[in-house]
């Protein structure tokens, strides 16, 4: 049987040290995958292309250590925890290329790739200074008339980036992928040239037969399976674990200026030398069991999660 | 029957609420937009539909979230898709009634801005952006937005222009190839804006009790008309302001 797992930081260290290309499936702060961007900063990749439909803490970790060249995402936040202030910081300085879309505009162009047709029509983003930009700085996005009915349409260029990475709950090691909840990475994930996929755990071929209507991604697309328990902490995974509101309280702190983002780097990141340390940093099992996830509520139920204590 | 007290919040709530119908499909995010629908849902419109961005459809949540990124807004769901199970497709396709919005900035003729803000000094700061606003507004039937009422927000000419409503008025958004939006109401803490049907530039259509013209247009960032006899917005009633209070927002996180 084909095995598709790997270890996070030899799989990481075949991505090219410089220019690397890499779309990455969080969602603000639920199921980013944090470990996986921070190995790609302790392993020094630079001048990295990166694709989020939704900004996230993992881009704006990637941003804030410098490792980004171009960004093209479709606006992002920590929710109401805070800003994404180190990507806000690099457009207000204009220290990196970034290429803005709305969430359905940079999703289709994923789309298109996924099905591996050269473009798809919408009309999103028509009349807007998102599409203003994207005319003057990206030859993938285009505005013309349709054969069909003669009306102006947004065409948005396929796009199959070199790698897509996403984290997920479960897969087996042929690379089926089951995820709880919604899954809005999915186009994302199937559109990649090389499709990894992070994990909280890897499970049987069994379970995945006796579950197929479960499995959102079949291994056909999947290039690597990594497992890495926590990966998306301390951001959630549905019915896994909760998001850790101290730790993005903390995040959403530091993240407003350079200095005390570096001072965080430093400390979490690269003065650990693992996503278990950086967890051990963060306040360890302790810190985990206080955001199980109650299973049939999928997040810390009855729990106290305000990041207060 | 005595005074009824009630906040300005729950007031904008209750004014959105009485906009949506039965049976409609609603996009909506978190803060008031998702207290108006719930409240909307638990009186007048039980058949509504809830459609989160993220892929989610008709949660029945019993924790209050931190966004729509945050699982206790995804509890008791009846179905989870992709991104373009919601906004490629049932947006899309325009099955959406009403997208509620929120921003920065909104102008004249409705369009929103929610991704920067210039300073006095040439340079920007940079918020949120899209998400899935730009296309909400492109695709819902109706677009609902609830906005605090100041001239840096309600504005002449936007930092940006996020999100459309009718562009530069008249004809502009159909000549520019967008689909038809039947209406755009604007709920603030002041008033209710809606369209002039020809120029389709905002214009007050109801007042909220105590606050006066004056007050509406020292803080609208351009020349704003009232509709010919303005009304004075309904007051909430009693079961409005309990369901409110006790069951969509007992902590107060938005109502207050």
């Amino acid at each position: 049987m084909v095995d598709k797992v790997r270890d996070l930081k030899e799989v990481v260290s075949e991505i090219p040290a410089v220019g690397a290309e890499i779309a990455l499936g969080g969602f603000a702060i639920t199921r980013c995958p944090i470990a996986f961007a921070c190995e790609l900063i302790r392993q020094n990749k630079r001048e990295m292309t990166l694709y989020e439909i939704i900004g996230s803490m993992d881009a704006d970790l990637l941003v804030g250590a410098g490792a980004v060249k171009s960004l093209s995402y479709g606006g992002g936040s920590l929710d109401r925890f805070g800003r994404l202030g180190r990507i806000n910081e690099a457009i207000e300085n204009g220290t990196i290329d970034v290429k803005e879309y709305s969430g359905l505009g940079l999703t289709l162009r994923f789309t298109a790739g996924s099905m591996g047709i050269p473009f798809i029509p919408t009309k999103a983003m028509l009349g807007t200074e998102i599409i203003q930009n994207l005319l003057k700085a990206e030859p993938a996005v285009k505005v013309g008339q349709s054969p069909f009915d003669g009306e102006s349409y947004v065409f948005l260029g396929a796009l199959q980036p070199e790698y897509s990475v996403i984290h997920c709950q479960y897969a087996d090691k042929k690379g089926n992928v089951v995820t709880e909840g919604p899954v809005w990475d999915l186009d994302l994930a199937k559109a990649g040239r090389k499709l990894i996929v992070t994990v909280e755990k890897i499970v049987s071929t069994e379970y995945i037969k006796r579950f197929p209507e479960k499995v959102i991604i079949p291994g056909v697309y999947t290039y690597a399976v990594v497992e890495v328990p926590y990966g998306a902490y301390p951001t959630s995974v549905y019915k896994c674990y909760d998001y850790d509101a101290r730790a993005l309280k903390l995040y959403a702190r530091i993240n407003n200026n350079q200095q005390d983002f570096d001072e965080y780097l430093s400390k979490y990141v690269l003065g650990t030398k693992d996503h278990n340390e950086f967890i051990e940093q963060m306040g360890g099992i302790a810190r985990l069991n206080s955001i199980a996830a109650d299973p049939v509520f999928g997040y810390a139920w009855g729990g106290k999660n305000d990041g207060d204590d | 029957m005595g005074t009824i007290n009630y906040s300005t919040n729950e007031l904008m709530a209750v004014t959105a609420s009485r906009l949506l119908k039965d049976g409609q499909n609603i996009v909506v995010g978190l803060g008031l937009p998702q207290v108006a629908t719930l409240l909307a849902q638990n009186t007048h419109a039980p058949n509504i539909n809830i459609i989160y961005e993220i892929g989610v459809i008709n949660p029945e949540a019993v924790d209050p979230g931190v966004g729509i990124a945050d699982p206790r807004l995804w509890h008791r769901s009846e179905y989870f898709t992709s991104f373009i199970g919601t906004l490629g497709e049932i947006l899309q396709k325009r099955l959406v009634d009403v997208g509620f919005l929120g921003g920065l900035q909104i102008d004249r003729h409705g369009n929103i801005n929610s991704t920067l803000v210039r300073m006095g000094d040439g340079k920007i700061r940079h918020f949120t952006g899209s998400g899935g606003a730009s296309d909400i507004a492109t695709f819902s039937k109706n677009v609902y937005v609830i906005i605090k009422h100041e001239r840096r927000k309600i504005v002449d000419t936007l930092d940006y222009l996020t999100t459309v409503g009718y562009l530069r008025g008249r004809e502009t958004r159909r000549e520019c190839g967008l689909p038809i939006c039947e209406s755009i109401k604007v709920i603030t803490n002041l008033c209710v804006l809606g369209i002039n049907p020809e120029s389709k530039s905002l214009r007050v259509e109801s007042i909220h009790p105590g606050i006066s013209e004056k007050d509406i247009i020292n803080n609208t960032g351009f020349e704003v008309k009232m509709i010919p006899g303005t009304k004075v917005t309904e007051q909430p009633t009693e079961e409005e302001l309990q369901l409110l209070r006790e069951r969509i927002d007992p902590a107060g996180m938005y109502i207050k």
